[in-house]
């Protein structure tokens, strides 16, 4: 699954919201996501989160590919909900038997959870725009442009290049067992995951041996060459300030 | 009322192998990056250092990030929570890279399914990195020098690099977990329940990460025994006779 999920972030470069340059994307999303993670109301989470879902179905995104983002931090934010509501808290808002047992739900901690949960779908959402809108390769430039150590940068650049050919690999391996009844039993399984995971190491040596060989004969001397980053226009600095200022101001108002 | 709320909890660590974007607040998503950041400078120092004497390594770890992040995708069926969890792979990466480039593996590994998958989270990749990178690497490469050094074989010495590896990034999980969500409430008896809720998973899945990781270092030793001497998981005198 989680290879069709990758392959399916293949951002449309004529859109508008995907041509914003990474850097000011990058700055505004991590500047929104603080003031998500530090908000004490949930209406701030929440507007971001409807807003950054609004724009990833603007730049195209479909609604499978969002239920498949989507579903595991709905889960643990309703996971959350009910842990706050139910063991936090003094103020009893109702309360049920379970198996001989008396379960009280709190008010306190269903206002804490709502804003757990607010938090957790704000965030997620604004990742979902960046992710969506932006080819991985240009977000490591950004990174690197915001003095994320370069060899930080390099390990990531070479793990996205060759994810998709060890994914490929690893189905081939995993199609081969499955097929000779590698998956059968408990026991089997185990043994068919470990050596699964053995090759995929073996494949990670033996490659990086044979791309090491290439790039060496194209120059490589130990550092990956960045794109070089074009200063900041004065009309991007200006629209990602504006567009921070006037998040501060509607944080504050709701 | 804990007991009568397990398998309600039980099912959150087999989707949430990560701390989800946005369940800690802002002190505690800084505090862990900067806990993590001496971690993270050690390990660009070793791998600038180690790369700069074979240009192959900084690609192997790159590849080798690609495996954690492909083994952590990897569904498992855990049969006391009747659901799928999956390994975290920090323990094999630990074993052959050691632990300070392992935290660097992780670190990546975790971007990438931050960025792409929303498992885990931009602000809080420091704590996922520490729990699964600093704790998960380390406990695991302590167990394997460890089970070595008191004579066990590699096989004994994967599994027990495994299964700690993997315990102790979930202990160190629900530890921040418990810290970030406790509000007002006490520290404690929150932990407990977390720690509970981890347990139905948790324990049989690190013995299954025990086996997993035994298995690719036995497949290692008896395929490739000429990668683990590069690594230095074994000496030249521990090579297989057929090598």
């Amino acid at each position: 699954m989680a290879m069709h999920h990758l392959k399916a972030h293949i951002c449309d470069a004529s859109h508008p919201v995907n041509r914003i340059d990474p850097r000011v994307k990058l700055l505004c999303a991590l500047a929104l996501l603080v003031m998500v993670i530090s908000c004490r109301g949930v209406a701030f989470p929440l507007l971001v989160s409807v807003s950054s879902l609004a724009l990833c179905r603007y730049i195209g995104t479909t609604w499978r590919l969002l239920a498949l983002r989507f579903s595991e931090p709905l889960f643990i934010a309703a996971t959350v909900l009910l842990l706050k509501m139910f063991f936090s808290g003094s103020d009893p808002l109702f309360s049920f038997g379970v198996a001989g047992y008396e379960l009280a739900a709190y008010r306190e901690g269903l206002k804490e959870g709502v804003l757990i949960a607010s938090r957790i779908l704000g965030g997620v959402s604004l990742l979902a725009v960046v992710g969506f809108s932006t080819p991985f390769t240009d977000l490591m430039a950004a990174l690197s442009w915001l003095r994320v150590p370069q060899v930080l940068v390099d390990v990531a650049l070479f793990a996205w290049r060759y994810l998709f050919l060890l994914l490929e690999e690893a189905q081939v391996v995993y199609n081969a067992q499955k097929n000779r009844l590698g998956y059968v039993g408990y026991r089997r399984s185990l043994s068919s995951f470990g050596t699964l995971a053995g090759v995929l190491v073996i494949k990670a040596f033996d490659n990086s041996q044979s791309i090491t060989t290439a790039m060496v004969q194209r120059g490589y001397d130990g550092d990956m060459p960045m794109t070089l980053q074009r200063p900041l226009r004065l009309t991007e600095v200006a629209s990602a300030l504006l567009f921070i200022l006037a998040m501060i101001a509607l944080r504050s108002s709701v | 009322m804990t007991l009568v709320a397990l398998p309600l909890l039980s099912a959150t660590p087999a989707f949430a192998m990560h701390i989800s974007e946005g369940i800690l607040p802002f002190h505690w998503a800084a505090f862990w990056y900067l806990v993590l950041a001496p971690f993270v400078a050690l390990g660009v120092r070793r791998l600038n250092a180690i790369s700069r004497e074979d240009l192959s390594l900084k690609p192997l770890v790159g590849l080798l990030a690609a495996v954690v992040f492909i083994i952590s995708c990897m569904p498992i069926p855990v049969p006391t929570a009747g659901t799928c969890s999956h390994p975290c792979g920090t323990g094999v990466a630990a074993i052959l890279v050691g632990p300070l480039v392992s935290v660097l593996i992780a670190a990546v590994s975790l971007l990438i399914q931050a960025l792409f998958l929303a498992h885990g989270g931009l602000s809080t990749l420091g704590a996922n990195t520490f729990s699964m990178g600093v704790v998960g690497s380390f406990a695991g490469w302590l167990a394997f020098r460890g089970a070595r050094r008191l004579g066990g074989s590699l096989a004994v010495a994967g599994f027990v690099a495994g299964l700690l590896a993997d315990w102790a990034t979930y202990a160190a999980t629900a530890l921040i977990l418990s810290l970030g969500i406790r509000g007002e409430a006490s520290f404690t008896p929150l932990f407990v329940k977390v720690v509970l809720a981890f347990l139905p998973t948790q324990l049989p899945l690190g013995i299954l990460e025990g086996v997993i990781t035994a298995g690719m270092v036995t497949l290692l030793y008896r395929k490739r025994p000429d990668l683990l001497v590069k690594m230095r998981v074994i000496t030249e005198k521990e090579l297989p006779a057929h090598a």
